[in-house]
Parts: C-alpha cells; structure tokens; sequence
C-alpha cells in the first residue's frame, strides 16, 4: 500500500516500499516520471529516492488535503514491468593504486586479489538508484557481495572529484571533490555533473551503468588528473 | 559604468534570492536568502520585482565603492551600516553618489543583513537562479562569496531621488529566545510519546555548528525508536534527529537526500527567524497542526 506521510507545511512524503530492491527502485521511477510528466505547476521541487518521493508543493495550488486526493488519483504500485530497460551508460575507469586507495584495503577484507575485486566491479551492471548528496552523485546498485566494503570508520577530508567508491553494497563517483568515507578504488575522466550539461547530472535514475577499465595512458589523455 | 566595486567582501556575504527549485533530483540545493522576511522587504522598499537578486551579508565586514549614482535598501540584522563613514539606520532607502563607500561593521544582533539595489545585480543566472552555493560551486560571481575586487554591474542606469522607510510595526526585533512551531511528521511514529513530551517541553541552545545548512542545537537527548531509514526526500526546516539525539534543523543548503529519522519540520517563517539566532541563543518548539501552518504561510506569501 502507498503511504502519504506529511513531511513539513508544504511538502508531502510518498513511501512505496520499506526495503531497498531493484524492482521498488522501479516503481519510484514510474511514479516520479509520471509526476513529471503531468507538469504540474503546483510541484516545486520532486525528489525520489530508494523507496520513497518527496514532493514540495504550492500552497496556492495545493492543500494538505488536496494534494493527497491528487496523488491518489495518480500514483499506482502496479507498474508495467515489460517497460523498457534503462539506457547503458559505460564510465571509463582507472583502476590505479594511486587513485584507488582502498583497493589493497577491500582486497585483504575479502581475500581477494586486486585484479579479482576489480573484476568484480567492472563486471556487474548497476542500476541508478537514487541522486544526491551532492549535485549529480548516483547511488548505484548493487556491488557484489563479495567486494561489499563498509565506510571507513572516519571520513576523508578530501576525496578528488572523479573518484569511484564502495559503501556497502553501493557504489558512486564523486562528481567533485568533497569529503567522504566511502572506499575509493579508481578514477574517471568524465565529468559526473556539468552545469552546462543537459540535465546537468551525466546519470539519471533509472540508468544502467557499466563500468570500464582503462589504461593509465587512457585515463590521462582524456584529462583524467592523478 | 553602472556597478560597484567590492572593497572589502566581509566574513561571508553572498549573492542570493529566493533560489533555485526543480533540481532536487539532480542533487542540487535550493540554496536561497536564510531570511525571506528581510530579502522581501528589501526589495519591496525599492518596489523592485519580487524575486530581485540582493547581498546577504553574513555578520559584516563588506565595503563596496559605489561606481554610479544608484538606489539601495538595507534590512536585516543592524551591521552598524555606514556612507562615506555616516551611520546609517536599516530598513531604510538610501541615494549612493559615484564614489560614495557603503561599509558594514559588525552586527550585534542578528546574524544576517541584506542589501538591495533598485533594479537588481545584472548578473546572468546560473541554474535558473543567481543564489550562490559555495559547496556547489553555483550562481552568484563564479559560485563564491563576494570577494575583493569583484565587480557588481547594476541593472538599472536611471536614478531619481527617492527616499522611503518601513513603518516602524513592521521592523522585527532579534531576540535571544524564540518559539519555533513545527508540524509533526516524517518518522514522528517511530518516537514514543514521552520524547516527543520532552522534545516540545525542554529549552534548547543553538551550537556553534550552525550554518546555510543546518542549525544544530545542544538539549537534553531525544531517543527515536530507530537509529537510521532508507535516505528520503529533506524538506526546508526538516527536524533531523541523529544517534546522538541532538536535533539539526535542515535548511537553506541542506543535502537533498538523508538517512536520519525526522520528528517533523519548523514552519518556514519561523526559521527565517531562527536564522537572525546565534551560537549560544536558545528556542523552544511548539506543535502547529497542518492546517493552521498552511494558514500562516499563505498569509505570509501575500506579504
């Protein structure tokens, strides 16, 4: 059952789900496309994450009341699950020690190679499963339990922009430079979130995403920073 | 050339109006002047459009050199304004003359003032907004705090003598201690009766960890039932109660997403008070049900 929960004077919570999972992940999607497609003036700001959407909402067009008979009349938990798959997008890695600096830390907790636990990575499709944080950081799902890695115990002050990290069975690249605890293991050249890209954040939700490694000499000609 | 020169940026002051919205799913803050009251009559003073670009000045310290004959209006937190080293009153219109110098000393009470110029800072927005976010590296002059040496172009190049204040009723008065009321919302399940009690019935002080992204205060503890949920949508003034059961009221640049449980949010026109508040100052909440909030914000959206 979809729960309506009120979140402050002018902005509502929608839960879909308790737990995070790819198929919840899916139903968010649904429902934040169709919001956005009914382009409601009334929507300030629409915000989906794992399970749940938050809408901030024009109290000169909307109610507390009204807004939930609204939403009622829209959002569905039964969606088409034959919908067509994501977009790939493929992200050019540099698996490197001297960018990754948690490789050797993630190899010994899971007794694993390096080469093996960047396999691992780079062999798995993620799914994006929700953006924030920081403009265009996308939580990806989900890294193989095998490399799965906890945050480390006290952030870094500086993590550079670009960097890929694990957080549990989460991954993401940092689209610029900001402090952090997620485990880093390599670099990529491209620009994550670019105010002059269209849509400003290189993923979106829903995206599917491949990682790919790279050569050093590839990384750098292409103006990756070490 | 109509502008000014910034002699001198202060501790922290920012270009902003009311911010930029539509982008929360990228990740992006909403950003925006901490005070609305004050921006809004800023502007109102110099029948500007609403929604002009303005200063906010964060404690004090700017010094601007005037490069044209313009029109400004300054409200908020009284820095100790001074022309050509002429104390000045806020909540006021002033004529600057080329070459006039606009400094701001140091507020003694509230935090933040706000500087409005008639016609607005020809800046081009950025993100549909001319709101800076520091950490975003967004709007304002190359998404930073005004600096010395940046130059503001105006958008206006008449000039008439114009004077006018704000009635006296109007000018708010900067407390120590204010009541901030909250809709009760979010994870308020997940707290038993006798935290939410305590919650609305202890004094709390503002922390020195307060800034355009949250207000952290120091209290008795409050226990929540869970210790972390799924990360969710952040509403402006959302209650954020973390393990160590301090609340952060989340505000202006608050990340667009979090995994804390919620007991509820500040009604907005309580925090654009709260914001006037500093380190050491104290609240107390109070519950507002949702019907009579959403009274009180229309009221104030007709302002």
């Amino acid at each position: 059952m979809i729960k309506y929960k009120i979140a402050s004077v002018d902005s509502i919570i929608i839960y879909f789900a308790d737990l995070i999972s790819k198929d919840n992940v899916e139903i968010v999607k649904y429902n934040y496309d169709l919001l956005k497609s009914l382009g409601n003036i009334g929507f300030i700001d629409i915000i989906p994450s794992y399970t749940s959407i938050l809408i901030h909402y024009d109290l000169n067009c909307f109610a507390s009341k009204t807004i939930i008979e609204f939403l009622k009349q829209n959002l569905s938990l039964k969606i088409d699950t034959k919908k067509e798959e994501g977009r790939l997008v493929e992200i050019p890695i540099y698996y490197g020690a001297e960018v990754g600096f948690d490789l050797d830390r993630i190899s010994k907790l899971s007794k694993l190679g390096i080469n093996e636990v960047i396999n691992l990575h780079s062999s798995t499709i993620y799914s994006v499963y929700t953006i924030g944080f920081l403009p265009g950081f996308a939580y990806l799902g989900e890294v193989n339990k095998k490399i799965a890695t906890s945050r480390l115990e006290s952030p870094r002050v500086k993590i550079p922009k670009g960097s890929l990290g694990i957080a549990d069975n989460q991954s993401a690249v940092y689209p610029v430079e900001s402090p952090g605890g997620w485990n880093i293991i390599g670099r990529t050249y491209l620009d994550m979130f670019d105010k002059n890209l269209d849509g400003f954040s290189y993923l979106s939700v829903g995206d599917r995403v491949k990682f790919k490694p790279i050569e050093k000499s590839e990384f750098l000609k292409n103006g990756g920073v070490l | 050339m109509n502008s000014f020169t910034v002699l001198n940026g202060g501790i922290f002051s920012l270009i902003e109006d009311f911010g930029r919205f539509g982008l929360c799913d990228k990740g992006i803050t909403n950003s925006g002047v901490m005070d609305e009251y004050a921006y809004i009559i800023a502007n109102n003073l110099l029948q500007n459009k609403a929604g002009t670009n303005c200063i906010e000045i964060t404690l004090g310290g700017l010094k601007l050199r005037a490069n044209s004959d313009c029109i400004i209006s300054i409200t908020g937190a009284d820095c100790g304004c001074t022309i050509n080293s002429k104390k000045i009153n806020n909540w006021k219109t002033y004529n600057l003359h080329v070459g006039d110098i606009l400094e701001f000393g140091y507020s003694k009470e509230g935090m933040r003032a706000y500087l409005a110029v008639k016609g607005g800072f020809d800046i081009p927005k950025e993100l549909r907004s001319n709101s800076t976010t520091v950490k975003e590296q967004i709007g304002g002059i190359n998404g930073d705090k005004l600096k010395e040496g940046d130059m503001l172009s105006l958008k206006n190049n008449q000039f008439e003598d114009y004077n006018i204040s704000l009635k006296k009723d109007y000018i708010p008065k900067y407390e120590k201690h204010l009541v901030l009321r909250v809709v009760l919302g979010y994870q308020d399940d997940f707290f038993d009766t006798k935290e939410i009690e305590k919650f609305f019935l202890q004094k709390y002080t503002i922390s020195t960890q307060n800034n355009r992204m949250g207000y952290r205060l120091e209290g008795e503890q409050i226990k929540c039932q869970i210790d972390g949920i799924i990360s969710e949508g952040i509403s402006f003034g959302a209650i954020q109660i973390p393990k160590d059961g301090q609340p952060i009221i989340l505000l202006k640049e608050s990340q667009t997403i979090g995994g804390y449980p919620k007991i509820g949010s500040v009604l907005p026109i309580d925090c654009f008070k709260l914001l006037q508040l500093r380190a050491g100052d104290s609240i107390n909440f109070e519950q507002i049900n949702i019907e009579e909030a959403q009274e009180k914000m229309r009221l104030f959206n007709s302002l």
